[in-house]
């Protein structure tokens, strides 16, 4: 098994010229520029990688950037990559991997559209998921704060049995 | 006169009829509820239980076992029913999001009189688990008008008897 | 006719709306466009029971995210309890001791069983078969009887499965009453396995998914399965202590709604086994790593990352989290399978059908809307 993730990581680090390593075992971790994310797609989806487990966006407020991340399994070698990118954080334009991974990605970026902001380019549908009319900033950025929001617009401070959520 | 009701250990419920609060005494180790004059001799409007299946939140799970062998709630008159047309009673049982609570609404529109709105759980008073969500409400008697308060997260099934009994005895002649 | 609006070209096209009041689940609503009798196509409309999890626990130390765990999905609890312990578990570097690993197991069937029961008496009742609607939820509180004995609560452990272990041991009865009780599931799986011609009609090669599109859309778990591919995460990724037990992975070549009702009965008789196993190789020890025995609200969590995969009852669970170096956890992502089931494998079933199919196909997924949402 591990003769398996030493020649991917390697064979990845030599053509894409990407960072990695492996942390423990079936765990793989590749960090690379976002022009080159559709590359890396591709050569590993025809390594057998066809199952799209998840895609995530963290947000670093300090350093002004969005992390993507995309967790794929391999059925066959039972191996899963991490494949993380950094994109801006005010223009957060990227191309999408729904010619790569069809349907699965599709949805997973049109709730990362809604939730983050984040604008996926090639992406047929991206009308919001989950929210009716919603008119405020972007859900889960980190500069939303969700308490100060909730004591402002549901509870009421001269209540006296709602006085602790305002501690 | 005193009906008494034993004592369970989980419910404390708060009721109103009409705008008249009864005394409520701990008498003995037993609850004692004291019914006004008034409202012994007025007659029952509601008189089997039929509820709406607005199965929202988390607080459905413990309203389905209702339904199955060991609480069987047919003996006592309630059945589920798929229409708002043919409803009594509304059981909003946990949080309600925006999207949601509009539908709500449409269905106790639709419902015909007399209705009854019972509120389960903790996140119908005060927000419960979930009070710093962005999306949820908060407070479910700001949106709809409530008759009854069931606390517990979840509530568990004998609760939800007791206060259906509390409907049949208390939900009498609207002025 | 109202004016100002032009009739449909084709008079017998119409918008139908498969609405969000469902009885025996959370609320979901499917746009249907159909002609006549035949779907033509269909939109799946989810966010009723948004809640925002995941930013909910960026608020909250691993502890206190343990209860909050349990309320994913309210139809397993104890699964997402287990995966959530683990994502916190591995990036904390902790060991659990060799006791809470099999009692963390058992818990985990356990609630595998209860919900295989739901799907079973929810199914039945989508195609019409009433009495199994009501068989399946009395014979569903012998389990949850044994969880009120075992954690305190019937529906909610309140966080049994903690990072660390399990927060307290099983009492001494605790073993007889579990093996009465799974012989009185064997007794219900009897039953269960007696075939209703209703079955028969409405669900055998119905909503066919084929193993290349299953693949395609995501699907996992159990739909995965009955399409013909043998794969489950606790064969090949073995967590806890599943690589020292010994159990089969049922798996059938259809692909419809027929083939995963068998399955669901079928894993039920796996979960079983697994139990029996367990309970005979128990052994003696502490239930929880010493140090975490009282709850301190000043532990820190190493920086790191982590993605930790499970198998829950409707399929491959996922949790990715993030840690900065403070109490609280900086970003958790958590992966549903339902998230996948209920709106690209769902919109792509329901082309074609007839209206009558639809109840069967929905109700034959697994579907639990609170998983999706989150």
């Amino acid at each position: 098994m591990s003769e398996r993730e030493t020649e991917l990581l390697d064979e990845i680090k030599t053509r894409f010229k990407a960072d990695g390593e492996i942390k423990k075992e079936r765990r793989i971790w590749v960090s690379t520029d976002s022009n080159k994310l559709i590359e890396i797609c591709k050569y590993i989806k025809e390594q057998g990688f066809v199952h799209l487990s998840a895609i995530s966006v963290t947000d670093w407020l300090e350093k002004k950037e969005y992390e993507l991340t995309y967790h794929l399994w391999s059925y066959d070698d039972k191996i899963l990559i991490t494949i993380k990118t950094r994109i801006n954080r005010k223009k957060p334009v990227i191309e999408s991997v729904t010619p790569i991974w069809y349907e699965n990605a599709q949805i997973h970026e049109r709730e990362m559209h809604e939730l983050f902001g984040v604008k996926f380019e090639g992406n047929k549908d991206l009308s919001p998921l989950f929210l009716e009319n919603w008119q405020g900033p972007d859900p889960f950025r980190k500069d939303f704060n969700w308490r100060e929001y909730v004591r402002e617009e549901f509870y009421d401070k001269e209540n006296e049995r709602e006085k602790i959520y305002y501690d | 006169m005193e009906k008494q009701h034993p004592i369970v250990k989980t419910i404390i419920l708060k009721l109103k009829i009409n705008g008249e609060l009864p005394k409520i005494k701990i008498y003995g180790g037993k609850i004692v509820v004291k019914r006004s004059e008034k409202a012994k001799t007025m007659r029952k409007l509601i008189k089997a239980i039929w509820i709406f299946n607005w199965f929202n939140s988390c607080g459905f799970a413990e309203l389905v076992p209702l339904v199955g062998s060991r609480w069987d709630m047919e003996r006592f008159g309630m059945i589920i029913v798929g229409t708002p047309r043919h409803a009594d009673v509304l059981f909003i049982a946990g949080y309600q999001t925006h999207k949601s609570l509009e539908r709500a609404k449409r269905v106790y529109e639709q419902m015909a009189e007399p209705k009854v709105v019972i509120a389960l759980g903790s996140c119908t008073m005060t927000g419960g688990m979930y009070w710093d969500s962005y999306n949820t409400i908060k407070r479910l008697k700001d949106y709809l008008p409530v008759t009854m308060y069931i606390p517990g997260c979840p509530p568990r099934p004998e609760a939800v008897f007791e206060a259906c009994e509390k409907i049949f005895e208390h939900v009498k002649e609207l002025e | 006719m109202i004016e100002g609006i032009e009739p449909a070209p084709n008079e017998s096209d119409y918008d139908l709306y498969f609405g969000p009041a469902h009885p025996g689940s959370g609320n979901f609503g499917v746009k249907l466009k159909v002609n006549g009798e035949k779907i033509i196509s269909a939109r799946a409309d989810p966010g009723y029971l948004h809640r925002g999890f995941e930013k909910l626990m960026e608020y909250r130390t691993p502890l206190q995210n343990a209860v909050l765990s349990d309320r994913l999905c309210i139809l397993e609890p104890l699964n997402w309890n287990l995966i959530h312990a683990e994502a916190a578990d591995q990036l904390m570097g902790i060991e659990i001791p060799e006791r809470a690993k099999y009692l963390r197991v058992i818990m985990a069937e356990l609630s595998r069983i209860q919900s295989h029961i739901i799907w079973y008496g929810v199914f039945s009742k989508g195609t019409g078969f009433d009495t199994g609607f009501k068989m399946a939820f009395g014979y569903r509180d012998y389990i949850l009887d044994l969880f009120e004995l075992i954690t305190g609560g019937r529906v909610y452990p309140a966080g049994y499965i903690c990072p660390g272990g399990v927060r307290r041991d099983f009492p001494k009865d605790a073993k007889e009453k579990i093996l009465k009780v799974l012989d009185k599931m064997n007794k219900m799986i009897k039953l269960e396995e007696l075939e209703n011609p209703a079955l028969n009609a409405r669900a055998k090669g119905v909503g066919i998914l084929n193993i290349k599109d299953a693949i395609r859309l995501g699907a996992t778990g159990p739909v995965l399965r009955a399409s013909g591919m043998k794969t489950d995460v606790r064969k090949e990724e073995p967590y806890e202590i599943y690589d020292r037990l010994d159990f089969d992975i049922p798996t059938r070549k259809e692909g419809d709604a027929y083939a995963r009702y068998w399955i669901g009965i079928d894993e039920m008789k796996q979960s079983i086994k697994i139990i029996k196993q367990a309970l005979k190789e128990l052994p003696e020890g502490d239930v929880i790593e010493p140090s975490l025995k009282k709850p301190k609200p000043s532990i820190k969590i190493p920086e790191g990352e982590v993605y930790v995969r499970n198998e829950i009852a409707r399929g491959e669970a996922g949790i990715y989290m993030v840690s900065n170096g403070n109490g609280t956890p900086y970003r958790v992502k958590v992966r549903g399978p339902d998230f996948l089931h209920m709106i690209p494998v769902l919109e792509h079933l329901l082309k074609g059908v007839q209206i009558a199919d639809v109840p069967a196909i929905y109700w034959s997924l697994n579907i639990c809307p609170a998983d999706m949402d989150r």
